[in-house]
């Protein structure tokens, strides 16, 4: 795979083959894989003090809601373009008003193998301990990472 | 003995809200240039004051990024937590 700027101030992302496009899927998977969802997490933040009980029932539902739109289109997005690759080497294009939304669902993605996996803090000598299953999501983690400081320079203003 | 009339008067005094401040929490995911960004694009900060908060939450751990009236701050809050940082609202002082 390869994650190219764009003239018009985006990203191309070259696939190689089908595995290619199961890594893009798996950000949905990643960034939907925690008991508690981000929204909830975020919404517990506020203390009661500070009026959580309200922000329960009136903010995270939207939170929820815009998190969850991301991740659809992101999904759309990548099942558009797969299908014209034919399932194999092809394109994806980030255009630079979609930026946000990749950068969005990336994020959601790395925030919850973190909150899974804990790897932020972890030397050397503990990633060569982690599970064939922890390995994957801590390569994934850092392939969203990637993605996400290239948006950062190249579509994001 | 002479009669008295006592005059009652009230007074009423009004003190303004104690302000609130957002407060945005370190996290180890979300990257610092994006920090900035999101100061940057939700309260119109210029680079540098968006950098040195980002900097505080960065070493210190958390960082008061507005501080004003309840409804704005609560605004803030939504707004930063739509943009996936972990923020918090409370009490100024």
């Amino acid at each position: 795979m390869k994650v190219l700027p764009t003239l018009e101030g985006g990203l191309r992302i070259d696939t190689n083959d089908a595995s290619d496009w199961d890594l893009l899927r798996c950000v949905i998977h990643d960034a939907n894989g925690r008991d508690v969802d981000l929204a909830t997490r975020l919404g517990d933040l506020i203390s009661p003090e500070a009026g959580g009980e309200d922000w329960e029932e009136y903010v995270v539902p939207d939170l929820r809601e815009e998190f969850q739109d991301e991740l659809s289109q992101i999904h759309a997005l990548i099942e558009s373009a797969a299908f014209k690759a034919g399932g194999g080497a092809g394109s994806l294009w980030i255009h630079p008003e979609d930026a946000f939304t990749w950068y969005g669902s990336f994020n959601q993605a790395r925030l919850a193998i973190e909150d899974s996996y804990h790897f932020t803090g972890m030397v050397e000598q503990d990633l060569m301990k982690l599970t064939p299953e922890q390995q994957a999501a801590y390569i994934r983690s850092d392939f969203y990472g990637h993605i996400q400081i290239l948006l950062l320079k190249h579509a994001l203003h | 003995m002479a009669d008295t009339d006592t005059l009652v008067r009230t007074e009423e005094s009004v003190s303004p809200a104690l302000p609130w401040n957002v407060v945005v929490h370190d996290d180890p995911v979300n990257l610092m240039l994006y920090v900035t960004y999101v100061l940057m694009k939700i309260f119109g900060y210029e680079e540098k004051k968006a950098k040195i908060l980002m900097m505080q939450v960065h070493n210190l751990g958390r960082s008061v990024v507005w501080t004003g009236e309840r409804e704005k701050a609560e605004l803030y809050v939504q707004q930063l937590q739509i943009h996936q940082l972990k923020t918090s609202l409370e009490k100024a002082g």
